[in-house]
């Protein structure tokens, strides 16, 4: 009889309240501080506590209207893009792709998730506006509107519905074989066998699913910015236009905290989601699938097509961004140059050299933190470890427009004034984006049976060398994964450290932004391609890497005896 | 290999309770006492759910006991942490580390202890030649097969020398034969070594096999501690006799004693055993009779009829009908023995000595 | 052996405390360089307003002129501002240099400059400066109507001449302009069409709702909607001319116009921070922009701002341009004053009125 979730306990363990000492310290003082920091801000008035802004903030018919639009651009975003990335999930696992399409999908889908911000939204104004390559030139239509809904919903489920590709796959893979061919040999038609027994094993991820995308629209503050339009005002793009615009500081604290609501719920009905017993066993074991729960020809050509239709998408408006990139000015001379290639290898030289600087010391203070907080989290039992989970998560959760400013106000007075360095660009990604290598090392931790860290014990090590010796050895693609997602994501963040930069640190999204509002596109492009051929080099790299160190040694069969 | 002083373990008035996690609690060890005593190989058996696995853990550190004390040797161990007790511990599911090769993680523990290369090689070596590993140092415990990852995790648990051994069901995930052949090992191993050793199996073979002394449990408490004759012959309850061996259990009520014997009336039909404790008439007893003690045969005293017939080889086991009273019965026959097959009517003789009686309850 | 053995100890105890002291070393480096702030003394740094390709070669010149080396970065008026005040017990710069008047009134009322005439500062007329030195102009920067020349052809028009030509129903959908939030460039349009309304707002603002309709986007900065009016995608704009003359430089096709009832313009300033880290080198970074000396470099740098000293001539070209145009001038104390109330009402009912 075992019950789960009977940690470890070592009695007289000191090391182990260091560190979780330690942990809560960099929690308080990065985490709950920064955001205390906000809510005072928007509470108080000349050192009153106030609630007369936010009244005056939450009965704004505008800034209600843009609470309105969040919410139902979310939704929106979030049934589409789930739908896209189900049947690209669906597509890929199932209708016998070939080795090649199904790399190609999977490059495509890579795409939007590495690249820095606004490179869906130049493509989409640049095709679809009065005079856009494909409302204008294609298709002769004449004044199409690029700007309001439709554009925005469209960029921003191009944008994010990789995350549910990527969430959706394993879980279509791994239902399996076995309870679909029961449910034919009892005589169900394909179409009913999906109905009733593949999609309800897939609901709880295609929640799952649209919540990410859910809280990645609520989050998005670029797309809108160029997108949106004046007809569509957001709460990020509002909160920071407040700042930026209206220099009022208030106003925009107010704003983001209007965010922190359906955030917050979204965040905890996830955890609900992801913390019931999941009935997707997932010990689907590979293999052919039984003729009869292959798809019907005709709806494995129309899904084909569709996913190749939208991965060709996706690659024409990354075409459109090389050639914006190439070209002396876009739409008046296409005359090709390295001009842009040029200016950002000069004057662009600070920002690429602070943007790489940050981005590699980020990458392993995020990833070693990702997975020390894993192991905490996911294998010691302790005092309020439920309570460090869940702060440890906040700022992941939280829209960076949220935690960038929460940032700027705690941090440009006493006692941590560290505005205008780069510690505080670091520390924005390290506990922003750790998380996901934290989230990882628990899944991966779940894997590992718990005897082999009793064996350790056994034979005589205390929890820093087992740690050491036997448990950071096999989560390392975890610590691996924590490594190329805070990499990934300071070099293409910016809705929280676009309040971060400042005249010594400045990063090269913040330059793509300056770049676009001084429409030199050209310099804007070269930058958008500069960066995703860093990442793809450095994710590759990782990946070899990780693969070297994995080969022969980790078969997954010998995590669990 | 010299053997470590032998140590003896104690345990008293020891408890486990845990929080389930439904929330509800649930003790999983009652009040138990237990010597081991040194150099002996004890076995904890049990059905599932017994606190067999509970009590090894807790001797070894993994679960802390909600009451009583634990000592190995002279030396309480209850809040010592599993750490430093200086055990050995081999798992159900061998928990090799993966990413080590057999000399690793044999070496581990030496290598905790900050022993140098050159003893650790040496020692590794002469372990594996132990279990019959040479060779083996540098393969990944991926590529091995259970039998062998199951010595590797064996021979790391020894090479240490600890005080005291400890067994998970060791064996429970190899296939039969291996099974049969590792045990014996095993105890080979543990009888070279000298070593102090709790086993923990729900395998009663396995437990009769290799023992030195057997507990029995159930239920959190220990049922009957002895040898496996001990328990076999002269099981102290009809849960200690049905557990250990197979058992028919014939519940009935004294219908009159005498010097020497007692009838029982089983279901109507009237038996008498043997005994040396009068018991009043309409006392209700429990009558353990095992299987290959009951004589079966064309004609016999009570007359019944086959229902179900294995051929296993070495011996036929028959469900037979007597009356309203269902019996198993086991014959060891000689090969062209074919015995009797289903529907056919035979005579069953029960023993009247070597009977365990019961008073119902017990 | 055992003297071998303890040298090699010793030695890799040496190595491993090199090693040690080493990586203390690289460690202690980089968070120096990671947490330092403050640079040496003959550095200026600055919030630029003024985009990069204008800024950089002045700030070059500056350096080669004087020896000081500038670390700017450009923000826009809105984004400049709000960080100076952000930063107000901690400044980060020393010099806001470029950008509309307003939003250096609207700073004076922060509270975050530091008043200096520079040495042109006797020489500069009136509008040019604030009385109490809080900032001086270094160019002038009058509104244009831009237009895109097809787009006319198409829709069989002149370039507007007039603001109510802006009304057309030709236009709707196709006007971009900026938006007040970021913008100072919208900042001075609107006192624009409040001075030629003759500071009656309700007229004011009831021509500017009627504008909306035509108004395809409200962009984030200035000269937003520059290159959409060049590549066609809008039809015209209103900008200051220094974007619209970029735009043309460029090789788009487009016209510049101006409305026969006048259109503002607004006066382009350097101030210095109050609590700077280096305000001797600020001091001297506003000299030299405020005098001849920066503002002659404008006209060769086709960079197309008025000069505001009166001893630098436009360049031809750009006189040119500006022949016959009628700029009005606003009362920037008023409009300093007015500010907050004009564009929070221009939020409500302009740009949420749809």
């Amino acid at each position: 009889m075992k019950y789960a979730a009977i940690g470890l306990r070592l009695r007289g363990d000191p090391l182990r309240w260091v560190v979780i000492a330690g942990i809560w310290l960099l929690l308080f003082l990065f985490v709950l501080y920064p955001l205390g920091c906000l809510i005072a801000r928007a509470f108080t008035d000349q050192g009153g506590v106030t609630f007369a802004s936010v009244a005056a903030t939450l009965t704004n018919p505008n800034h209600l209207r843009a609470l309105r639009n969040s919410l139902i651009l979310a939704t929106l975003v979030g049934a589409i893009g789930t739908l896209a990335g189900f049947l690209f999930a669906f597509t890929a696992e199932r209708t016998d792709l070939t080795h090649r399409v199904r790399r190609l999908l999977d490059f495509a889908a890579l795409l939007p998730l590495i690249s820095p911000p606004f490179t869906t939204s130049i493509a989409f104004v640049f095709s679809f506006g009065p005079k856009g390559l494909i409302t204008h030139d294609l298709l002769g239509l004449q004044n199409a509107q690029v700007y309001g809904w439709n554009s925005t919903v469209a960029a921003e489920a191009l944008t994010y519905f990789p995350l549910a590709f990527l969430a959706l796959r394993p879980l279509i893979a791994s239902i399996g074989n076995d309870l679909e061919e029961a449910a034919y040999s009892l005589g169900g038609s394909r179409w009913q066998v999906f109905r009733t027994v593949t999609l309800p094993l897939c609901l709880p991820g295609i929640a799952n699913a649209f919540l990410l995308l859910f809280a990645a629209s609520l989050a998005d503050f670029a797309t809108p910015l160029i997108l949106a339009g004046n007809n569509l005002p957001v709460l990020p793009t509002d909160a920071f236009l407040q700042i930026t615009g209206m220099f009022d500081l208030k106003g925009g604290a107010v704003l983001s905290l209007l965010l922190l609501v359906p955030a917050a719920l979204v965040f905890f009905t996830q955890r609900w989601l992801t913390g019931r017993r999941s009935y997707v066993t997932i010990t689907g074991k590979g293999g052919a699938r039984p003729q009869a729960a292959k798809v019907a020809r005709w709806l494995r050509c129309l899904l084909w097509a569709a996913c190749i239709g939208l991965a060709a998408f996706i690659g024409y408006l990354y075409a459109l961004l090389v050639y914006a990139s190439s070209v002396v000015a876009f739409g008046a001379n296409s005359a090709p140059t390295l001009e842009h290639y040029r200016v950002i290898f000069t004057e662009g030289i600070p920002a690429i050299k602070d943007t790489l600087i940050i981005a590699l010391i980020s990458m392993p203070l995020g990833g070693l933190y990702g997975v020390v907080v894993g192991y905490l989290v996911g294998r010691m039992r302790f005092a309020g470890r439920q309570a460090l989970e869940l702060v440890s998560m906040i700022n992941y959760a939280l829209p960076g427009t949220i935690v960038g400013i929460g940032y700027l106000i705690a941090f440009n007075d006493e006692p941590l004034a560290i505005t205008g360095t780069a510690a505080i660009i670091i520390a924005c990604y390290v506990f922003r984006y750790s998380p996901t290598g934290t989230r990882t090392t628990v899944a991966l931790l779940a894997q590992v049976d718990r005897s082999i860290e009793e064996a350790s014990f056994s034979l005589g090590a205390g929890t820093l060398t087992t740690f050491r010796r036997v448990m950071l050895p096999l989560i390392l693609p975890a610590f691996f994964a924590g490594l190329g997602a805070v990499f990934i994501r300071a070099m293409t963040a910016i809705s929280a450290t676009i309040f971060l930069v400042s005249i010594n640190w400045t990063l090269i999204t913040v330059r793509i932004l300056e770049n676009m509002t001084e429409l030199s596109l050209g310099p804007a492009a070269a930058f958008s391609v500069f960066v995703i051929a860093v990442v793809v080099v450095v994710t590759s790299v990782l990946d070899l890497v990780l693969g070297r160190m994995m080969g022969g040694t980790l078969q997954p069969s010998a995590l669990r005896t | 290999m010299p053997a470590a002083t032998s140590v003896a373990i104690s345990l008293r008035d020891v408890s486990a309770a845990f929080r389930s996690p439904e929330g509800a609690d649930v003790v999983a060890v009652r009040c138990i006492d237990l010597e081991v005593r040194p150099g002996e190989l004890l076995t904890l058996l049990g059905p599932s759910g017994c606190g067999k696995t509970t009590t090894l853990r807790m001797i070894a550190g993994f679960q802390e006991p909600s009451g009583g004390e634990i000592l190995i040797g002279d030396r309480d161990v209850t809040r010592v942490p599993a750490n430093r007790r200086d055990i050995g511990f081999v798992f159900q599911s061998y928990a090799l580390f993966p990413h080590l090769t057999v000399h690793d993680n044999v070496g581990y523990g030496l290598r905790v202890r900050r022993r140098p290369s050159a003893e650790i090689q040496a020692a590794v070596d002469e372990v594996l030649t132990l279990v019959g590993l040479e060779g083996m140092a540098k393969r990944f415990p991926g590529e091995l097969s259970g039998g062998q990852q199951q010595r590797v995790a064996l021979a790391r648990a020894i090479v240490i020398r600890p005080r005291v051994l400890l067994f998970d069901e060791p064996l429970s995930n190899l296939d039969a034969k291996l099974r049969v052949e590792m045990r014996t090992e095993i105890q080979r191993l543990q009888r070279t070594l000298g070593i102090t050793t709790v086993y923990v199996t729900h395998d009663q073979e396995e437990s009769m096999a290799i023992s030195d002394r057997i507990a029995v449990m159930n239920k959190g408490r220990i049922v009957q501690i002895g040898t496996a004759e001990d328990l076999y012959r002269r099981p102290a309850s009809v849960f200690a006799a049905s557990f250990l061996g197979r058992a028919n259990i014939l519940a009935g009520i004294v219908r009159d004693s005498d010097d020497g014997g007692v009838t029982l009336d089983v279901r109507g039909i009237p038996l008498r055993f043997l005994c040396d404790k009068p018991y009043p008439a309409g006392t209700a007893l429990c009558a353990v009779v095992r299987p290959e003690t009951i004589g079966i045969g064309k004609d016999g005293p009570l007359p019944g009829e086959v229902i179900s017939r294995m051929y296993l080889g070495e011996k036929i086991e028959y469900v037979v009908h007597v009356a309203r009273l269902v019996l198993q019965i086991v014959r060891y026959g000689a090969p062209e023995d074919d015995g009797f097959s289903p529907g056919e009517r035979v005579g069953v003789t029960l023993p009247a000595s070597c009977v365990q009686l019961f008073a119902a309850g017990d | 052996m055992a003297g071998k053995q303890a040298t090699a100890g010793r030695t890799v105890g040496r190595a491993r405390q090199d090693r040690l002291t080493r990586r203390a070393f690289v460690a202690s480096s980089l968070a120096t360089l990671l947490t330092a702030r403050a640079k040496a003394a003959d550095t200026v740094k600055a919030y630029s307003i003024w985009p990069e390709n204008y800024a950089r070669p002045m700030m070059e010149a500056f350096e080669k002129a004087s020896g000081i080396h500038v670390n700017f970065i450009r923000f826009s008026s809105g984004e400049a501002l709000a960080r100076v005040v952000a930063e107000k017990n901690n400044p980060q710069v020393d010099v806001l240099f470029g950008g509309p008047v307003e939003t250096f009134t609207a700073g004076q009322g922060q509270g975050v400059f530091e008043a200096y005439k520079p040495a042109a500062w006797s020489e500069l007329p009136a509008r040019f400066k604030d009385a109490n030195g809080l900032w001086t102009a270094i160019a002038d920067d009058p509104l244009v109507f831009m237009s895109n020349t097809q787009f006319l052809a198409q829709h069989n028009l002149y370039a507007p001449a007039s603001w109510d030509d802006l009304l057309d129903p030709a236009y709707s959908g196709m006007i971009q302009m900026a938006d007040a939030r970021t913008s100072g460039t919208a900042v001075t349009r609107i006192f624009s069409i409040l001075q030629v309304h003759d500071r009656n707002e309700d007229e004011a603002f009831a021509y500017m709702k009627k504008l909306r309709k035509n108004v395809q986007v409200y962009t984030k900065s200035g000269g937003g909607g520059t290159l959409p009016v060049g590549l066609g995608q809008a039809g015209a704009g209103i900008f200051f001319i220094v974007d619209a003359l970029f735009t043309r430089q460029k090789g788009y096709d487009v016209q510049i116009s101006f409305p026969r009832e006048g259109i503002g313009s607004a006066a382009e300033c350097i101030a210095l921070i109050k609590g700077a880290k280096n305000p001797d080198a600020g001091r001297k970074l506003i000299d030299w922009a405020t005098s001849p000396a920066m503002q002659s470099l404008l006209a060769p740098n086709k960079i197309n701002f008025i000069p505001a000293h009166p001893a630098v001539k436009p360049d031809p070209a750009l006189a040119a341009v500006l022949a016959g145009a009628k700029i009005i001038e606003i009362d920037d104390t008023w409009a300093g004053a007015n500010r907050q109330r004009i564009i929070e009402r221009w939020i409500a009912e302009v740009l949420n009125a749809s």
